[in-house]
C-alpha cells in the first residue's frame, strides 16, 4: 500500500468521525423575559417595538395595523391593547376596525373586539386611553363628527359609543371617567358607569381660545391629572374632583427675550415625570403657525416652581419625546429625520441611539 | 365598413338636419313668433353686464403663479399631505382611478399673482396606496384635531367607498375678501 492511498484513507475515517461530532441545531422561539425598568415601546408605522432604553437591546415586536394610533399595556393582566383598522385588500375592500389584544409572553394576538368603523386614524397617543379602573378602554372616533368608543377589555365586548361633537383627545382620571379637549375652549369630563355605559357628562368653563391660542391634542399625563400646552407654550393643569372640573392658572416658562420660542413637533411634543413634577418640552424658534416645526431644544420644566430648570440642545431636532415612570427615568427622543435617542432624564446626558426603523412615537412599558 | 367612415357620416347627417331644420324655420316663422323672440333675448342678455352677484359666481379664472409640484406653492398654506400635482393629478383633480373625497379642510391663502386671500378647499384623493411623492406640510392656520374643520393633520378620506389615503388637491371656493 503507497503512502499517498494510507494518508487518503486516514484522513477519510479523521473526517467523518470530525462531522459526525456536530450536534444539528434546531430552531426554536423565544418568550419574552420579565418586564424590566426602562423598558419602552418604540411606536412605527409597522408596529410596536420593544427596548430597554437601559442598553438598547430589542426584545420584541408587537405587530400593528398601519392606522393605529396608539398601543398600551397592562401589567396587571399582562396584555396589550391596540386601536386598529383594516381594509380588506390593503389600500380598498371592506374596512373593519377592532380594539386587538395582544399577550406579553408571546407579543401575540389572542382576542379582537369589532368596534364601529370609524378610528381617527391618526398617530396621536391620546386617541385611545385605557381607564383607570384597567377594564375601559376608550377609542377616539372621527366620522368626521368626533364620537368615543368604549371597550370592556376584561369582558372583551365593545360596550358604547359615546357622541362628543367638538371634543377630542382622551385622557383618563378618576376610575373610570375621562377629559376631553374641546374646540369651544373648554373640557369635559364623561363619567362612565360600571358597565362602561355614559352616566354623566360635565363641561368646564371656557379658559382658552382656539383661535387665538390653542392647546395641543397632545398632552402629559401627571400623577393627579394632565398637563396641556397651548401653541404659545402656556401650560395649564388639569384634574377632576367626582364631577368638578379643576383647571389650574396657566404659566409660560419663557424668559424675557424669548417670546418666539415656541413648543412644536409633529407627534408627543410634552411628557412629565409624575413622581417628580418635571415636564419636557420640545420646543423651537419660530413664527406663530409653527406648531408642528421639531424641537431644536427640549425645555425641562419643574411644575412644582414652575420655572425651567434646564435645557437640551439638539443637534437634529426632535419631533416626539416621552419620559419613562422610573426612578432613574430615561428621556426618550425621536428625531426629524427617524433617529431614536436615550437621554438621561434627570443629568440630561445623551446616552446611545436605537435604531428603530420608522420611529414616530413611543410608549411607556 | 370602416367606424370612421361611420363617425363622419353621422357628424354629416346631424349638420345636414341642423342647417335643413334652420332654413325650414327661417321660412315659415314671423319675427313675432315666440322662438324668434327667445332667439333675440338671448343674444340681446349676452350684451347686458351682469350683476354684481352673478359675476361673483362667475368669477374670473384666479392668476397662477409658481410651480404646483412645489410646496411653496401658493394654494399649499395650509396642506398637508402628497401633491397630487406629482402623482398623475393636477391641483384641482385626483389621479386616475382614485376618488375624490367630498368633505375637506379649509384654509385662507393670499395669492402673489393678484395680492388677493382665497378660501381653499383641501380635497384628499382617496382609495388608492398614499403616493408618498411630494410631501408638503404647512400649517398656516392650522388648528389641532378637536378643532378638526382647520386641521390638516386628519386624513380626509370620509364619504368615500374606500377609506385608504392616496394624496391631496387644493380647489378655490372663493375670494375671501369679498
Amino acid at each position: 500500500m503507497s503512502l499517498v492511498f494510507r494518508t487518503a484513507l486516514i484522513l477519510n475515517f479523521v473526517t467523518q468521525f470530525a462531522v459526525a461530532q456536530i450536534v444539528p441545531e434546531e430552531i426554536s422561539v423565544e418568550t419574552m423575559p420579565d418586564r424590566g425598568p426602562n423598558w419602552f415601546i418604540g411606536k412605527t408605522g409597522n408596529g410596536g417595538y420593544i427596548f430597554d432604553a437601559t442598553d438598547g437591546e430589542m426584545k420584541g415586536m408587537l405587530s400593528l395595523s398601519r392606522y393605529t394610533p396608539a398601543v398600551t399595556f397592562s401589567p396587571p393582566r399582562q396584555e396589550f391593547y391596540a386601536a386598529e383598522s383594516y381594509l380588506a385588500r390593503g389600500v380598498y375592500g371592506e374596512r373593519t376596525d377592532i380594539v386587538a389584544i395582544y399577550d406579553y409572553e408571546n407579543l401575540s394576538p389572542i382576542a379582537e373586539i369589532e368596534i364601529p368603523n370609524y378610528i381617527a386614524r391618526l398617530q396621536v397617543r391620546s386617541h385611545m386611553g385605557l381607564l383607570n379602573n384597567g377594564r375601559h378602554l376608550a377609542v377616539l372616533n372621527m366620522n368626521p363628527g368626533h364620537s368615543v368608543s368604549i371597550v370592556d377589555v376584561e369582558d372583551r365586548v365593545f360596550a358604547h359609543e359615546a357622541s362628543t361633537p367638538g371634543c377630542a383627545v382622551i385622557m383618563p382620571v378618576a376610575q373610570n371617567d375621562f377629559l376631553q379637549v374641546c374646540g369651544d375652549g373648554t373640557l369635559q369630563l364623561i363619567q362612565l358607569d360600571l358597565s362602561g355605559f355614559e352616566a354623566n357628562r360635565v363641561r368646564s368653563d371656557i379658559f382658552f381660545s382656539v383661535m387665538d391660542d390653542a392647546i395641543f391634542d397632545r398632552v402629559a399625563s401627571s400623577n393627579t391629572g394632565w398637563f396641556l400646552i397651548t401653541h404659545s407654550g402656556t401650560i395649564f393643569h388639569a384634574s377632576t374632583d367626582d364631577d368638578q372640573i379643576i383647571i389650574e392658572d396657566g404659566w409660560n416658562p419663557r424668559l424675557e427675550g424669548e417670546e418666539n420660542w415656541r413648543p412644536g413637533g409633529r407627534n408627543e411634543i410634552i411628557t412629565a415625570h409624575h413622581e417628580t413634577g418635571l415636564i419636557y418640552v420640545a420646543m423651537h424658534e419660530g413664527p406663530i403657525d409653527t406648531h408642528h416645526e421639531p424641537g431644536t431644544e427640549i425645555w425641562v420644566l419643574d411644575s412644582n416652581s414652575k420655572r425651567r430648570i434646564g435645557k437640551i440642545a439638539l443637534d437634529t431636532p426632535a419631533n416626539s419625546i416621552l419620559v419613562t415612570q422610573e426612578e432613574n427615568p430615561k428621556l426618550l427622543v425621536v428625531d426629524s429625520e427617524g433617529g431614536s435617542h436615550v437621554y438621561n432624564a434627570m443629568t440630561l446626558s445623551y446616552e446611545r441611539s436605537i435604531a428603530i426603523p420608522g420611529s414616530t412615537a413611543f410608549e411607556d412599558l | 365598413m370602416r367606424i370612421d367612415t361611420i363617425i363622419d357620416r353621422t357628424y354629416y347627417w346631424i349638420d345636414e338636419s341642423a342647417r335643413r331644420t334652420s332654413l325650414a324655420m327661417a321660412r315659415k316663422l314671423s319675427r313675432r313668433n315666440f322662438i324668434s323672440k327667445l332667439g333675440l333675448f338671448l343674444t340681446g342678455a349676452a350684451s347686458f353686464p351682469l350683476l354684481p352677484v352673478a359675476r361673483s359666481f362667475a368669477q374670473e379664472s384666479v392668476q397662477e403663479i409658481g410651480d404646483p409640484q412645489s410646496c411653496d406653492y401658493w394654494r399649499y398654506c395650509a396642506m398637508s399631505g402628497t401633491l397630487c400635482t406629482c402623482c398623475g393629478g393636477t391641483y384641482t383633480s385626483c389621479p386616475p382611478g382614485s376618488e375624490a373625497s367630498p368633505i375637506t379642510w379649509v384654509g385662507t391663502c393670499t395669492n402673489p399673482a393678484d395680492g388677493r386671500s382665497y378660501l381653499m378647499s383641501y380635497n384628499d384623493c382617496c382609495g388608492k396606496a398614499v403616493c408618498s411623492r411630494c410631501g408638503c406640510h404647512n400649517t398656516e392656520g392650522d388648528k389641532p384635531v378637536y378643532f378638526n374643520s382647520n386641521s390638516s393633520t386628519v386624513l380626509w378620506c370620509f364619504g368615500t367607498e374606500n377609506t385608504s389615503y392616496h394624496c391631496t388637491v387644493s380647489l378655490v371656493l372663493g375670494a375671501a375678501d369679498e
